[in-house]
C-alpha cells in the first residue's frame, strides 16, 4: 500500500467515523439516553483522531515529499525548506479544506471531553450539529476533490511554493483563520443546540462565551497577520487594500465582534435574545463565505482556494444553514421573553446594541462592495470593479465615530445612567481631549492629526480615568498600593478589564491607520551607484549592488546608506530575487521601524545584470505604522485576559 | 417608545443608503479585456477603466530619466499602447498577465495609473 492508499483508507473511515457520530448523536438527542450520549462521545472522539491520522498522513506526504501525490508535487519542490513544506499543505485548496474539517473534528472532541460543562440535553445536539459540518468537509475532501489523488505518472520534482508564501507570516496566517473559523462553528453549533432544546439564553451564554472569544480573537489575529505580510511581502508599502480577500476576513469578524458585545450584555440583562442569535449565525455564514469569495478573483491566486471546485457546494451549503438557522429562529420565536424593565439607549447595553448596529451597518457596506461587481457581472454580463475609495469613504468615517464612541460604552451603567455618576470622567476626557488637539494644532499637525488625536484620545482618556477611579477605590479600601491595584483590579474582573485592553489596542490601530493613510510620503527613483534620492526627511544613497545565488533564486542585495536630516543613521539592504522555478522576481523590501514611522525601502527593479547595477527603488514614510502591530499585541492580550475568566457557575458544575 | 427607535433605525438606514449611493457612483469603473475596450473606443474616453491583456513580447521600453514605461498589451487580437508613469514593477516582464487602471485617450493609447500584476498562474497547473 502506498500513501495514497492509505490517507484515502482513513479519510472514509473518518468519514464513516463522523456519519456515526450523526447518527447516535442525533438518536441521542430525540431520546436523551445517557448510554448513547457515552458512545457519542466515543464516536465524536474517534472521528477526531481519525481525522488526526488523515491529516497526519497528509503532512508526512508532505515533509518526505512524496510527489507520488498530487498535492504534494504541485506545492512542493525539493529545494523547499521543510517548515514551508509543511504550510504548503493549506497552500492546496483540498489541504485547506482538510486542515478546517480537522480543526472542527478537534474542538468536537474538546467539547465531548468537558461534557461536565454542558448540558445533558445540549451536549448529543450539539455534538450531532458539528459532525454534520465534519461530515460535509469530509465528503468534500472525498468526493469533490481526493486529497490524496495519485499522480498518473511518476513525477521527480514538484512545482514548487509561491515565494509570496515564503515567510514566516503565511506559516501562521492560515492556521490561525482555520482555527477561527473552527471555533465559530462550535459557538454556531451549541447556539442552534440550545434554540432546538429550549435552553434559556442565560445558560447557552455562558457556555458559548469562552468559544466565542477564542475564535474572535484568532479571526482577529489572522487578519492583522494578513495585513503585516501584505506590508512586509508585497512591496507596494500598504498593508489594507479593501481587497475581497481582506474583505472576506474582516466581514465575520466586525459581526462576531458584535456577537461578544451583545453576549457581553446578554450575562448583565436578558434582552435581545433574537438579536445575539442572529449574528451568531451570520457570523458563521460568513465564515463560510472566505473560501467562496477568495475563489476566484484575478487578484487572489495566493489564496487556497484559488480555482477551487468547492464553491457550488459552499453554496449550497450556506443557504441550507441559513435557512435552516433562520427558520428554527423564527419556530423559537416565542421562547425570547420580552424584558418587563425599561430599555434605554443611555445605558451600557443600549450602547451595546448601537455598537451592533454599527457593526453590522459596517459588514453589509463591505459586502456590498465585495460582492457588487460579481451580482453585476451575473446579471448585467458587464464587469465592473469598485474602487477602494469607496470603502474608505464610506466605511472609513463609521469607523472613526465607533472608535470616538468607545469612549462612552465604559462610563454607561447597566439599565440607566446618572448624569451625576459620569459627569466627572466625561469632562475629565473631554479636556484632556482638547488639550492634545490644542497641542497638535500649535506643534503644526495636519488636519487628519486633529481627527486622529480626537478621535483616539477621548475613548483612551475614559479607559484610563475608569482603571485609576477603580484601582484608587482599591487603594482605599483594600490598601493596596498603586502599581498593584490596577493589577489586582484586571485580575478581579477579567471580562471587563479583558475589553479595555482590546480598546486600548483598537484606538492604536485607529491611530496608526489613520496617520498612515494621510502622510506617508513616497518618492520613486532611478539610481546608479553613488546616486541619492530623497523621501520626507530622509536621504538614501546608492552603494552598491551584490548578487547572491542559491539553488533556488538570484537574489540582488542593494545597499543603501541612510540619513535623516543629515545625521547619518545607518544601511538598508532591499532585496530583489529572481526564482529560477518561476522566471520572475519578487521584491523584499527592507523596513527600518522607528515609534514615529517606518522607513520602507523596496527594490522595485534591477535588470540582473552585473555590468548594468542600476535600480529603481520605491521608499516610503509611513507614520505610525508600527502603532497597528501593537495594537494588534493588546488585542492580543485582551482577549487572553477575557478568555482566561470562567463563569464561576461553570466551574461550580465541574465538581458535580 | 418602539416608534422612536423605528424612525431612528429609518433615518440612519436612509443616511446610510445615500452615503453608498453617493460614494459607489464615483467608485465604480469598467473592467474590460483590450478588444472589449477598443469597441467600445471613443464612448470610453476619459473615463477611469481597468483593462486587463498580455503583454507583447520586447515590447517593454523603459525611460528611466523620465521614469516613463512604456509596453504593448494584446488580448482577442488587438493591441492597445500603455503609458506608464512609475517605475517598472518588478514581475512585469514579457508575457505576463496584467491588469492596468486608467484611461483610454483619443489617440486611442492608454494612460496607465495603476498596474496590478495577475499572479503568475504556474503555481497553480493548468486545467
Amino acid at each position: 500500500m502506498d500513501t495514497a492508499e492509505i490517507g484515502q483508507g482513513i479519510i472514509i473511515l473518518a468519514f464513516l467515523a463522523a456519519l456515526s457520530s450523526v447518527v447516535v448523536a442525533g438518536i441521542g438527542a430525540r431520546t436523551g439516553s445517557r448510554r448513547l450520549i457515552s458512545i457519542t462521545r466515543i464516536a465524536v472522539i474517534s472521528t477526531a483522531a481519525l481525522y488526526s491520522l488523515a491529516l497526519a498522513t497528509a503532512v508526512f506526504a508532505f515533509l518526505t515529499r512524496d510527489f507520488s501525490l498530487k498535492i504534494v508535487s504541485e506545492h512542493v519542490d525539493n529545494s523547499l525548506p521543510a517548515a514551508y513544506a509543511l504550510s504548503a499543505l493549506y497552500a492546496d485548496k483540498a489541504g485547506s479544506v482538510l486542515l478546517w474539517g480537522w480543526l472542527i473534528s478537534l474542538f468536537s472532541a474538546v467539547v465531548a471531553f468537558r461534557k461536565h460543562e454542558y448540558d445533558n440535553s445540549i451536549l448529543p445536539h450539539t455534538l450531532c450539529i458539528l459532525a454534520v459540518i465534519q461530515l460535509f468537509f469530509l465528503a468534500m475532501v472525498t468526493f469533490v476533490v481526493n486529497v490524496f489523488e495519485k499522480n498518473p505518472t511518476p513525477v521527480a520534482e514538484g512545482l514548487g511554493l509561491n515565494p509570496l508564501l515564503q515567510n514566516v507570516a503565511m506559516l501562521v496566517h492560515p492556521p490561525i483563520l482555520y482555527i477561527s473559523f473552527a471555533a465559530v462553528s462550535v459557538v454556531f453549533a451549541i447556539v442552534i443546540a440550545a434554540l432546538v432544546t429550549h435552553t434559556p439564553s442565560a445558560q447557552w451564554v455562558r457556555w458559548v462565551r469562552r468559544w466565542t472569544i477564542f475564535g474572535w480573537c484568532m479571526l482577529g489575529l489572522g487578519n492583522l497577520i494578513g495585513m503585516w505580510w501584505s506590508y512586509n511581502e508585497l512591496g507596494w508599502g500598504g498593508y489594507w487594500a479593501w481587497d475581497p480577500v481582506e474583505n472576506a476576513g474582516l466581514m465575520p469578524w466586525l459581526l462576531i465582534t458584535a456577537f461578544v458585545h451583545s453576549i457581553s450584555g446578554q450575562r448583565q440583562r436578558n434582552y435581545l435574545q433574537g438579536w445575539s442569535l442572529v449574528l451568531a449565525i451570520f457570523t458563521f455564514e460568513f465564515t463560510l463565505l472566505i473560501p467562496f469569495i477568495t475563489h476566484g478573483g484575478i487578484e487572489s491566486p495566493l489564496h487556497g482556494f484559488y480555482g477551487s471546485q468547492f464553491p457550488p457546494y459552499i453554496l449550497a451549503a450556506i443557504l441550507v444553514t441559513l435557512a435552516g438557522s433562520l427558520g428554527l429562529l423564527y419556530a423559537r420565536r416565542k421562547d425570547f421573553p420580552k424584558d418587563e424593565r425599561s430599555f434605554s439607549l443611555i445605558s451600557r447595553e443600549g450602547a451595546f446594541l448601537a455598537t451592533d448596529i454599527i457593526l453590522v451597518l459596517l459588514t453589509a457596506i463591505v459586502l456590498i462592495g465585495t460582492v457588487l461587481p460579481r451580482i453585476v457581472e451575473l446579471f448585467g454580463g458587464t464587469r465592473i470593479v469598485i474602487d477602494r475609495s469607496f470603502f474608505d469613504q464610506v466605511a472609513g468615517p463609521i469607523m472613526l465615530l465607533l472608535v470616538f464612541f468607545m469612549g462612552v460604552c465604559p462610563l454607561l451603567g447597566w439599565a440607566r445612567t446618572s448624569w451625576q455618576s459620569v459627569r466627572r470622567n466625561l469632562l475629565f476626557s473631554l479636556l484632556a481631549t482638547l488639550l492634545v488637539v490644542v497641542i497638535v494644532l500649535i506643534i503644526g499637525g495636519g488636519k487628519w492629526y486633529l481627527v486622529a488625536a480626537t478621535v483616539c484620545c477621548f475613548p483612551f482618556f475614559v479607559i484610563l480615568l475608569e482603571w485609576f477611579r477603580g484601582a484608587k477605590a482599591r487603594h482605599q479600601s483594600r490598601k493596596e498600593n498603586y502599581l498593584r491595584a490596577p493589577l489586582a483590579l484586571l485580575s478581579s474582573n477579567r471580562p471587563r478589564y479583558g475589553g479595555f485592553l482590546v480598546h486600548i489596542g483598537i484606538i492604536l490601530i485607529a491611530l496608526g491607520i489613520v496617520v498612515s493613510s494621510f502622510y506617508a510620503v513616497e518618492n520613486t527613483a532611478m539610481l546608479d551607484i553613488g546616486q541619492s534620492m530623497k523621501v520626507g526627511e530622509y536621504d538614501l544613497t546608492y552603494k552598491e549592488l551584490i548578487f547572491k545565488g542559491s539553488q533556488t533564486k538570484v537574489s540582488a542585495i542593494a545597499t543603501l546608506s541612510v540619513s535623516r536630516q543629515g545625521r547619518l543613521i545607518g544601511d538598508m539592504y532591499p532585496e530583489n530575487n529572481y526564482w529560477f522555478n518561476y522566471m520572475d522576481t519578487f521584491a523584499e523590501a527592507a523596513v527600518r521601524t522607528t515609534p514615529s514611522e517606518d522607513l520602507f525601502v523596496s527594490l522595485v527593479w534591477t535588470s540582473f545584470d552585473q555590468q548594468d547595477k542600476s535600480v529603481t527603488i520605491r521608499a516610503l514614510v509611513n507614520p505610525l505604522v508600527v502603532w497597528i502591530w501593537v495594537g494588534g499585541g493588546f488585542l492580543l492580550l485582551g482577549g487572553v485576559v477575557a478568555f482566561s475568566h470562567q463563569d464561576r457557575r461553570e466551574s461550580q458544575r465541574k465538581d458535580r | 417608545m418602539r416608534k422612536r427607535y423605528l424612525i431612528g433605525g429609518g433615518v440612519l438606514a436612509v443616511a446610510v443608503s445615500l452615503l453608498v449611493y453617493a460614494s459607489l457612483s464615483g467608485a465604480v469603473s469598467y473592467y474590460l479585456t483590450v478588444s472589449e475596450l477598443l469597441d467600445r473606443g471613443s464612448e470610453l474616453y476619459g473615463e477611469r477603466v481597468r483593462v486587463a491583456g498580455k503583454v507583447v513580447n520586447d515590447s517593454i521600453e523603459w525611460d528611466a530619466d523620465a521614469l516613463e514605461l512604456r509596453f504593448v498589451i494584446t488580448e482577442g487580437g488587438d493591441d492597445l499602447l500603455v503609458v506608464y508613469g512609475g517605475a517598472r514593477p518588478s514581475g512585469l516582464n514579457d508575457d505576463s498577465n496584467i491588469l492596468v487602471e486608467g484611461e483610454l485617450r483619443s489617440d486611442n493609447t492608454f494612460q496607465g495609473s495603476t498596474i496590478i500584476l495577475k499572479c503568475p498562474s504556474k503555481y497553480e497547473p493548468q486545467e
